[in-house]
């Protein structure tokens, strides 16, 4: 059965997104939703460093971390208003992120994958043990909502419309980009780094630029979180939830907008559509993931625009592993 | 305290090396981080568990079993999960990778429970004093094993024909090939023998400790990595030097600075060498090529 | 084609929500229970345990007929210990109107994350575990069942300095919302009882070398070791201090550590640990004997300390059900107003915060057993 699929009908799609809180007032669906749209802009904007950029990133979540805290802190302590706190979170990762992306002057693959690694493991420690500032692990609750002319948005409602907006403005910031110069210079130096400087391209350029916005649409989510849970605690921003962001890229096929969108649409829902198999859950999620890889290895989306392996154009020496299948 | 507390940093490191020896084989051989490489570390404890309590072995027939029980782990993970996709992504594989951890490390919650097991070797600890300085013997084991079994690995690569197939297989795995090696074979050796290696650091830590537990294979396996990045991926020296860098920096930031930042020394010396030297202390740099 | 794709998930997604969005028709016979716990997860062998701990209360009450007419069910939801995720389910749960009132979470940053949830949704829930100080003002619907931090750590002080005459004191604590409280809890007491504090340290949950620190506080003059964290880390580094013959100095923890496990990997290295308690085989508190005995039978071992404050909510909320009836707030007013309930971990008031009100135990372990200290 093949169901077509057009314009009208997308928008009706559309319409019963923005239509699904008038008509369940179910918190928990929300929410899933609303968490769904947290990891909507996480794994678009790792795939932005990983799938356009092509620097493999496995600290993601130091980011998500930074934009947390940056926001959460300054909503308590100086009662900075929601959406200057977005901003600003936006800005303080955006500033780690560049930090992160000096190795890549000298690194790269696998070498920079456990820099990006070690670096959120680090972030992660300065969240547990700097206690004066951050609290430590008792973390930090009562974040405040936000308020709009005086009215507190603190409705499941509100968030997912946040959510929702936050998507369409991440989708078509980033659409711009890639579309742009730079998003063109981005891929070439992702497909070929010495081609691109023999046509004046400068990697390291794009590679800190791509580094930088993608820190920076973390730090937002992560902003966004603090506010939507009300509460903070450094076991969020954890190693396990950069790989779930990356696998949310590679699972919806990486280097594309829309397969970005499904991974993390996949990835929050199954372990819910799991939880029936109560223990049994993450031992079949793990399963999954391994079937779903091997049953499409370039992702959901994403097919063919992923011939070229980052890591085949950059082993050098003739010591690179075949790609011919005998 | 000084040399008390090197000593502590040499045995972590012993134990880091060992496991960091089966990540840096295989990305040598496959160029992919096998990122469950931890998860069956952590299985081998389990097994070498089983033998001696729930089948009442003693350790000498235990512990060879489960060290092959492991590498047959191993080579299974690899021929499941890696090499239907070993052609098409490198982060295919590693998502893959992922997978078989998230399912390994909950497989042993199921079959052993969540808590944590004391770990009943039959291998009594002693202790010797030298002046102020304490050593158990199982210090000693681990230091004298992995250096033994770096030097025996060392061995079978450069001098043995498997070796020499494997360091073919490495070097050009389509050539390999063409001139007849059964390259599948080859690869499958090597997720065993790394497998294997990890088992032995599992039992040492379970032998030591005296203690183990489903999710221990996550922190060991991360730093194991790290050592093996440290050293210069694909190099076996390397991951010993690797490992042992990192047992004993941690140890002293730990010891001197501030102990809940100890992952954190042991990751910052990580990026600084990487920084100084980007292909680790023992790698080989890589030549770009257009 | 993007946009088909996507649209065509957006509609499986939305399908599949509202699918498990979907609460399970309610037989009006029975009565339903929520329980939040970490049951996979560096906690979830304490998860485990105040499932066990929920379980075994709902099936003595069914048995004994407690609410007439009434079966009670229990909803088991996994927080992992991870408080986003501890807000999902905190969502999934005060969702469904059939519960009447939940058991959760254990770690602090988990309740601390869902109490929100629960308060906005009106719906009661007892915490087994999260003794940190923040909990206290959580919210009106947010009780406990365990005393704060800065109960125990206070008790500690005292008993270390006045009775032990211990004037140094070295902590180790896990770096969690847990050992972190009651670790500062502590500092700030000792000063008050006349003891310094010579070592502070932190180490990481699951951590299995402790061969750093305790060469550490070998080097300074401690007289008492505390540790704020859980049985297993407790045992290991028992066993190691013992291993390195390094000093002998007393060991000491609260009711965390109270856990047969303790003594199953500590062995005789754990031999004259001291820990402060709430809940004992041999204290005169007919409900916690009837519980063990209950316990034993149903899961052939002993239960630990999570395992009996688990119970302990239990009754508590099924105590409520029995009284008010199937009513979310009024189960809260009750509960807000319950005084003198006797339970396995003693007798327990909530004061207006909903932090209940113990008077705690001394024990130690003699001859591979928790003895209480007369």
């Amino acid at each position: 059965m093949k169901i077509k699929l057009t314009k009208p009908v997308l928008a009706v799609v559309f319409a019963l997104l923005l239509a699904l809180p008038l008509v369940t007032t179910n918190n928990y669906v929300l929410h899933i939703f609303i968490s769904m749209g947290i990891y909507v802009i996480l794994s678009l904007s790792l795939n932005f460093v990983t799938g356009f950029a092509g620097q493999l990133s496995l600290g993601h979540a130091a980011f998500y971390g930074i934009g947390s805290y940056v926001g959460a802190l300054i909503m308590l302590n100086f009662h900075v208003n929601f959406f200057l706190a977005l901003i600003i979170s936006a800005v303080v990762s955006g500033l780690f992120g560049f930090l992160l992306g000096l190795p890549t002057l000298r690194l790269k693959g696998d070498y920079l994958a456990i820099v990006t690694l070690g670096f959120g493991e680090i972030v992660r420690l300065v969240f547990i043990n700097w206690a004066k500032v951050t609290r430590g692990p008792l973390g930090l609750p009562g974040i405040p909502k936000p308020t709009v002319f005086g009215v507190e948005l603190n409705t499941s409602m509100a968030f997912y419309y946040m959510a929702i907006v936050m998507i369409i403005v991440t989708v078509v910031i980033m659409n711009k980009i890639i579309n742009s110069g730079i998003g063109m210079a981005m891929q070439t130096v992702k497909a070929d780094e010495i081609a691109a400087e023999s046509v004046g391209i400068q990697p390291i350029k794009y590679k800190m630029l791509a580094f930088v916005i993608s820190s920076a649409f973390a730090g937002i989510a992560g902003c966004f979180y603090a506010s939507f849970i009300s509460y903070i605690s450094p076991t969020t921003f954890i190693y396990n939830t950069s790989v779930t962001i990356l696998a949310m890229v590679v699972l919806g096929g990486l280097g594309s907008i829309p397969g970005s969108i499904v991974g993390a649409v996949i990835l929050t829902l199954a372990p819910e559509l799991l939880r029936f198999l109560s223990n049994y859950r993450m031992l079949i999620f793990g399963a999954l993931m391994v079937v779903m890889m091997i049953y499409r290895p370039q992702g959901f989306w994403g097919a063919g625009k992923r011939v070229k392996n980052i890591y085949k154009i950059k082993a050098g020496g003739g010591k690179h592993v075949g790609h011919i299948k005998g | 305290m000084f040399t008390q507390q090197l000593i502590n940093g040499i045995t972590v490191g012993g134990i880091y090396a060992l496991i960091a020896l089966g990540y840096s084989m295989v990305y040598g051989i496959l160029r992919i981080v096998n990122f469950a490489h931890g998860d069956i570390f952590m299985m081998g404890t389990f097994l070498g568990l089983f033998f001696t309590q729930s089948l009442g072995m003693q350790f000498y027939i235990a512990f060879p079993l489960s060290a092959a029980a492991t590498a047959f782990i191993g080579i299974f993970v690899e021929k499941i999960a890696y090499r239907p996709i070993r052609i098409a992504d490198k982060l295919a594989v590693l998502i893959s990778a992922l997978g078989v951890s998230i399912f390994l490390q909950n497989l042993a919650q199921i079959i052993w429970g969540t808590e944590t097991h004391a770990f009943k070797s039959g291998i009594e600890v002693s202790t010797f004093k030298f002046g102020g300085l304490i050593l158990s013997n199982i210090q000693l084991i681990v230091i004298f094993l992995s250096c033994v079994l770096m030097m025996g690995l060392y061995f079978v690569v450069n001098k043995t024909k498997i070796g020499v197939a494997m360091r073919a297989t490495s070097h050009n795995l389509n050539s390999a090939k063409l001139i007849g090696i059964n390259t599948d074979r080859i690869i499958s050796f090597t997720f065993g023998i790394g497998s294997a290696l990890a088992c032995i650091a599992g039992l040492l830590v379970g032998i030591y400790y005296d203690a183990v537990f489903p999710i221990m294979g996550y922190s060991y396996g991360l730093k194991a990595f790290a050592a093996a990045i440290l050293g210069g991926i694909g190099s076996i020296p390397g991951a010993m030097v690797g490992g042992f860098v990192i047992g004993i920096v941690e140890t002293f930031g730990a010891a001197y600075i501030s102990a809940g930042y100890r992952d954190a020394f042991a990751f910052g010396i990580l990026i600084i060498v990487l920084i100084f030297r980007p292909s680790g202390i023992l790698g080989k740099k890589l030549v770009e090529k257009v | 084609m993007i946009i088909k794709k996507i649209a065509v998930l957006l509609v499986a997604a939305i399908v599949s929500t509202s699918f498990i969005g979907c609460s399970s028709s309610t037989a009006s016979k029975e009565i339903k229970i929520g329980l939040a716990a970490p049951l996979t997860g560096g906690s979830a062998q304490d998860g485990q345990s105040i499932q066990k701990g929920v379980e075994l209360a709902v099936k003595m009450a069914n048995e004994a007929g407690t609410i007439s007419g009434k079966t009670l069910s229990v909803v088991t939801v996994d927080d992992k210990g991870d408080p986003s995720e501890a807000a999902t389910v905190a969502n999934k749960l005060a969702q469904d109107k059939s519960i009447a009132a939940i058991v959760g979470h254990f770690n602090s940053s988990a309740t601390l994350a869902g109490a929100p949830i629960y308060n906005s949704a009106g719906v009661a829930h007892i915490s087994p575990g999260s003794s940190a100080a923040s909990v206290t003002n959580a919210g009106d619907y947010t009780f406990r069942v365990i005393t704060t931090d800065a109960v125990q750590g206070a008790y500690v002080a005292d008993w270390a300095a006045k009775d032990l005459g211990a004037k140094k004191i070295a902590i180790l604590y896990e770096n969690t919302d847990y050992g972190l409280g009651l670790a500062q809890v502590l500092q700030k007491s000792a000063g008050d009882v006349g003891a310094s504090i010579v070592m502070q340290e932190a180490y990481e949950v699951g951590a299995s070398d402790f061969s750093t620190v305790l060469t550490k506080m070998a080097s300074t003059d401690a007289d008492l070791l505390f540790i704020g964290g859980l049985y297993n880390e407790t045992a290991l580094i028992a066993k190691q201090l013992k291993k390195f013959a390094m000093k002998d100095l007393k060991i000491m923890g609260v009711d965390a550590i109270y856990s047969d496990a303790l003594i199953e990997l500590g062995g005789a290295d754990v031999e004259g640990v001291l820990l402060t308690g709430y809940f004992h085989e041999s204290a005169e508190n007919k409900v916690a004997q009837d519980f063990i005995a209950a316990y034993k039978k149903e899961y052939n071992e002993t239960p630990g300390t999570y395992a009996a404050y688990a119970y302990d909510a239990t009754l508590i909320i099924i105590d409520a059900i029995k009284n008010v009836g199937n009513d979310r707030s009024a189960i809260q007013k009750y509960i807000a107003g319950l005084k003198d309930f006797q339970g396995a971990t003693g007798v327990s008031t909530f004061d207006a915060n909903g932090d209940v009100v113990k008077d705690p135990l001394r024990l130690t372990i003699k001859d591979g057993k928790f003895t209480i200290i007369k």
